[in-house]
């Protein structure tokens, strides 16, 4: 971008500079970003000289997309607002649904609780203590019914934090809940978390298949959306959660990446052309801290992303090669002491996301490192998006950024390093190898562990936490779920066993254990299943029987 | 000249909940001070007191963000007096509010350490107050 005659004039003045610099003292000996990048003083053209504008930064909307995958971003049409939501019982959580949409969200995110997501009833004896703390309960049709009563779902997308041990009985009861209302399939929009590599490593739990029936049932989703749901997304590849642990930016694009590459690889071997299903892979990723270093992450991923499909998958249509993805606030940056703080920094991470262009976002609340969020904190989460979109102006430019000397310098470095990052991957063997062998496991262990010292080293300051605390406490209203959410499901599941045919209901979960014995896609006899009310834990067994269980590797 | 006994210390996390940072983090710290960890991962209250008196453990250390934790918690600490373990130290880490740490420590809970607390405290808290025999 710059003349050889021009740099060398740069450089000059440079010396001359850095000479000056010497009589000026700095507060540390070494600045690095959150993923340990050492930061310069100053970033100028001599940093960006071997950047060509068209071949690596380019125009929005088209390749590389470094400065977006859309011509005009945010000036056509915001990102959605997307909220998550889950607690209680159905009914609970329709009415948090409703009062979202009410002051201003524009998409839905759902989130199941635990014993849904690890395939477990309500009347589970062992579970039934969990029913509604950490998401929304579904053990039949009845629920989503319930959950989506009065929302139009034909006119909103509908996220669904599903793990990727249920995401084909969650995402059936959806479409059959579509069904019920005469909905084209064709027509329905939204996403499926159903990443497989969380619960083979990012959420610890009991009882849980080995990684590689779990990913056929992920890469499962992917098939049936191929070819009947064809504006869902069937799977989401969970950056967020994989940066909650304490990993770095570069492991947390290499690992989304290479969980792209091990669905695509299957769905090719499964005989499928890579622009029938690509156009639907979306991301999940993390708003950090490190401001700039998250926006270059988020430009670097969408040149990543282009070039692994051009030249790794030989893609054709664009819409295979565009970065698609939501953002959350990292949530493990928020604190429990002085939690007004959290809504500062909330809205820092949010404004990088949206620097950064993402398509979606959720700004966390308040309360997050206390209890789930209240009504009023959820309504300044929102409420951060909306100063952000109405007020800042940070929307009236594309990739306001693009052209920082230190934002072109970092995505570079990022893109190098994640790259580096996905040669080791695929010198293991693939993403689903390296999760056998506990690699993955011991990668985030160690992130953990470095992070934890590093704060208590003072090294990673934390205000409130480490600098800065107070004796004083502001109290905080304390959330709480419906505490008979339990119950109530309870009396609902007698009641649907008693009404429905339960001779169909096992027709059908026979024809599901055929279809996994035989290796068949399993969301046909699943979405049977589900439309006879047969519950998510007669289901899940099924999975749980023929493919067996899996010891996770432990690794410290 | 005797050698003496290394605490041993059963890190578990009652029910579902998924997020395994925490409880890893107090593992290494544990180890790193000397102490014999046993981390069994997301089990029961019931299998819980179960690993802990099988193993013979100082500390059970309990692990929880999931919101659960006043049906779960008191569970585990009545299942270890039923099985005479009450000389066990009960420690609990997690997400849990301010308001509900009387009543987990009403319920038999020695310590509860939030989010933001050191490790070495929670090294210290042992080492002070873990009963030997």
């Amino acid at each position: 971008m710059f003349s050889k005659e021009e740099l060398d004039n740069i450089r000059k003045k440079e010396e001359e500079w850095l000479k000056i610099c010497e009589g000026w003292k700095e507060r540390k000996e070494m600045f690095k970003t959150y993923s340990g990048f050492p930061i310069k003083r100053l970033y100028t053209p001599l940093d960006v000289k071997d950047i060509n504008y068209l071949e690596d930064v380019g125009f929005p909307g088209m390749p590389p997309y470094t400065r977006g995958i859309y011509p005009t971003m945010y000036r056509g049409r915001f990102w959605t607002i997307r909220e998550v939501c889950g607690y209680g019982t159905p009914e609970d959580t329709n009415q948090r649904l409703k009062y979202l949409i009410e002051h201003g969200e524009t998409g839905l995110n759902i989130v199941f609780d635990y014993p849904t997501h690890n395939g477990y009833d309500s009347d589970n004896p062992d579970f039934e203590d969990e029913v509604g703390y950490g998401g929304v309960p579904v053990d039949t049709l009845l629920d989503m019914e319930t959950i989506l009563d009065g929302i139009p779902i034909e006119r909103m997308s509908t996220s669904l934090i599903n793990s990727p041990f249920v995401a084909q009985s969650i995402f059936s009861m959806y479409l059959a809940v579509a069904e019920k209302r005469g909905l084209d399939f064709r027509n329905l929009y939204g996403t499926n978390q159903n990443d497989f590599l969380m619960w083979a490593v990012f959420c610890s739990s009991s009882n849980v298949i080995p990684p590689r029936p779990l990913h056929k049932l992920t890469v499962d989703v992917v098939e049936y959306c191929t070819n009947h749901v064809p504006k869902w997304h069937p799977i989401s590849f969970a950056g967020y959660n994989y940066r909650e642990t304490g990993i770095n930016a570069v492991q947390e694009l290499g690992l989304v990446f290479a969980n792209a590459i091990a669905c695509i690889e299957e769905m090719l071997e499964r005989g499928y052309k890579v622009d029938q299903f690509a156009p639907r892979l979306s991301f999940f990723l993390s708003a950090h801290n490190d401001f700039f270093e998250e926006i270059a992450k988020y430009r670097a991923a969408r040149r990543i992303w282009y070039k692994i499909m051009k030249e790794r998958f030989k893609a054709e249509n664009p819409a295979s090669y565009t970065f698609r993805f939501h953002v959350q606030t990292a949530g493990s940056t928020l604190t429990a002491q002085q939690p007004l703080n959290n809504i500062v920094r909330t809205a820092y991470q949010a404004l990088a996301a949206v620097l950064g262009g993402a398509q979606s976002l959720h700004t966390n609340s308040y309360d997050e490192a206390i209890c789930l969020p209240t009504a009023q904190a959820v309504l300044v989460a929102l409420r951060t998006q909306h100063i952000l979109q109405e007020e800042t102006n940070v929307t009236s430019t594309v990739d306001p950024l693009g052209g920082s000397y230190y934002i072109e310098y970092l995505t570079k470095e990022i893109e190098k390093r994640v790259f580096e990052y996905l040669e080791t991957i695929d010198a293991m063997g693939g993403l689903i190898s390296a999760v056998e062998k506990g690699w993955v496991h011991s990668e985030v262990s160690k992130a953990m562990i470095e992070r934890q010292k590093a704060v208590e080293k003072g090294e990673l300051k934390i205000v409130g936490v480490n600098c800065y605390q107070t004796e004083e406490e502001i109290p905080v209203e304390v959330f709480r779920p419906n505490p008979m959410a339990a119950e109530a499901q309870k009396e609902k599941l007698r009641k649907i066993k008693m009404e429905r045919n339960n001779e169909k209901v096992k027709e059908t979960l026979d024809e599901l254990r055929k279809a996994c014995e035989k290796n068949e896609n399993v969301v046909y006899p699943t979405f049977k299943a589900v439309k006879a009310y047969a519950t998510i834990q007669e289901i899940s067994t099924v999975f749980r029987e023929v493919y067996g269980i899996w010891t996770r590797p432990l690794i410290f | 000249m005797t050698s003496e006994r290394k605490l041993r210390v059963l890190l578990a996390k009652p029910g579902l909940d998924g997020h395994w940072r925490g409880v890893t983090v107090v593992s290494k710290a544990l180890m790193e001070a000397g102490m014999e960890v046993i981390y069994v991962g997301n089990q029961t209250p019931e299998q819980i007191a179960e690993v802990a008196v099988q193993e013979d453990v100082d500390v059970v250390g309990l692990s929880i963000l999931s919101g659960p934790h006043l049906k779960l918690i008191p569970k585990v600490v009545k299942l270890l007096k039923e099985k005479s373990a009450e000389d066990v130290l009960v420690l609990v880490g997690g997400v849990i509010p301010k308001e509900d740490i009387p009543k987990l420590k009403k319920a038999g809970v020695h310590e509860f350490f939030g989010p933001g607390t050191s490790t070495k405290k929670i090294v210290e808290y042992i080492q002070e107050n873990v009963k030997k025999t």
